[in-house]
């Protein structure tokens, strides 16, 4: 077996759901072990995850300028954004929660942005970079997506159980645009195929 | 991996030639460093008993009262479902749906896959589903956010703490037991082992018939 070679160049395809290594005899196109479509690679991965994360930049906007929760309290309101929310709980003291919440819902959500991008572009315009470094990157992303939901359950725990006749929480339009872009970004990093920084 | 003892590597696609690993060592790929795979005992077994405790869990997680909260002489219990509620009567739909999603639905599938197929794996029963249900348990694994929503409750109660007294009840407790159990799940899971068990019964099965 050569050193270091990629299984395609060897004419075999992973199956992405079951992992079986498959000889690749023309137009074979699904898997005997699970009966999943076979792909060389993810299909269309550039195309799809650009289309999400370009969808995710414009829902951006909305979920930083739009208020994520309200509290209104005997007829009065008071309009959060989630840099607002973050700064109010670090003002009241709560240091280490507003710090965690800080990098679940800016720091995670602004890096992966930018993040997928790079990845993007360094496939889509060849550059010379570590490929090992940058699928390190890559699994970073992959992992932390989820946890930037926290705003959002934390939404529905609150405007649940702060429900009074005086005083209310209400859920912002920030929080629709909010889930909005931690899925898009979610799917589009599930469609990028990291193996594509190893294709050269 | 296939019967030749070739694998790939799913993330940098580097052909591999390895003896199959023994139970306790860890194979990490030579070129990206992805652990590749971890071999556990008694791996099927240990499924199926996470499985079945953590089905049992999501019971009284779902449906005991998590948090109490009151004020001005009001008092409120929140469960799962009632956040989803709340944010549907506010007319958030899209987030209620995500939100009963990740933190209701697919767990619950999640889990009931995982029984499904480890109690066939365990019992040496063949299901022509087999393949279907692993299928989508894999896809469902990102999707399962338990235990990020157990760190929005302990934000939310933080942040609550400062202005009324909260009770925590049974359903936290069981919720907490419930995400002890799906990481531990997770984590023991061997995605390659039940593979190569589901292509061994249906062989066997084959054989048989």
């Amino acid at each position: 077996m050569p050193a270091k070679m990629n299984a395609l160049q060897q004419g075999f395809i992973r199956c992405h759901d079951c992992g079986y290594l498959v000889k690749k005899i023309n137009q074979q196109s699904f898997c005997p072990r699970c009966d999943s479509q076979l792909h060389e690679r993810r299909p269309h991965s550039l195309q799809r995850s650009t289309a999400l994360l370009l969808s995710s930049f414009f829902l951006y906007i909305p979920a930083n300028i739009f208020p994520i929760m309200t509290v209104n309290q005997f007829g009065t309101g008071d309009a959060h954004t989630i840099a607002g929310g973050i700064v109010e709980l670090i003002d009241s003291g709560m240091i280490p929660i507003g710090l965690l919440v800080f990098v679940a819902s800016i720091l995670v959500p602004t890096s992966k942005l930018i993040g997928i991008s790079l990845l993007l572009l360094s496939v889509h315009f060849r550059w010379q970079i570590n490929a090992r470094r940058w699928t390190m990157m890559y699994r970073v992303i992959a992992f932390v997506g989820r946890w930037s939901m926290l705003d959002i359950f934390m939404i529905s725990i609150l405007v649940d159980l702060v429900n009074f006749s005086g005083v209310q929480i209400i859920a912002g339009p920030a929080a629709i645009a909010f889930a909005a872009v931690v899925i898009l970004t979610m799917f589009a990093a599930e469609n990028f195929d990291p193996r594509l920084l190893w294709d050269k | 991996m296939n019967s030749t003892g070739f694998d790939a590597c799913p993330e940098c696609d580097l052909l591999i030639n390895l003896a199959q690993p023994k139970i306790g060592e860890k194979v990490h790929c030579p070129r990206c460093g992805l652990l590749l795979s971890q071999p556990r005992k008694q791996n099927i077994e240990r499924t199926f008993a996470l499985s079945i405790a953590g089905f049992i869990l999501f019971f009284p997680a779902n449906l005991l009262p998590m948090v109490g909260i009151s004020l001005l002489g009001n008092a409120n219990t929140g469960i799962l479902m009632s956040g989803v509620i709340s944010l549907f009567n506010q007319n958030m739909w899209p987030v209620a749906v995500v939100v009963f999603l990740a933190s209701i639905l697919f767990p619950l599938v999640h889990i009931s896959l995982s029984l499904l197929i480890s109690g066939h794996l365990y019992f040496n029963r063949p299901n022509r589903y087999l393949v279907l249900w692993m299928r989508w348990m894999q896809h469902l694994d990102e999707w399962v956010m338990l235990e990020v929503y157990m760190l929005s409750i302990i934000v939310a109660c933080v942040k609550l703490m400062a202005i009324a007294p909260l009770k925590f009840g049974w359903g936290l407790y069981a919720f907490i037991a419930l995400i002890v159990i799906t990481t531990l799940l997770t984590s023991t899971l061997d995605k390659q082992l039940f593979w190569r068990r589901i292509e061994q019964l249906r062989k066997d099965n084959r054989h048989a018939s």
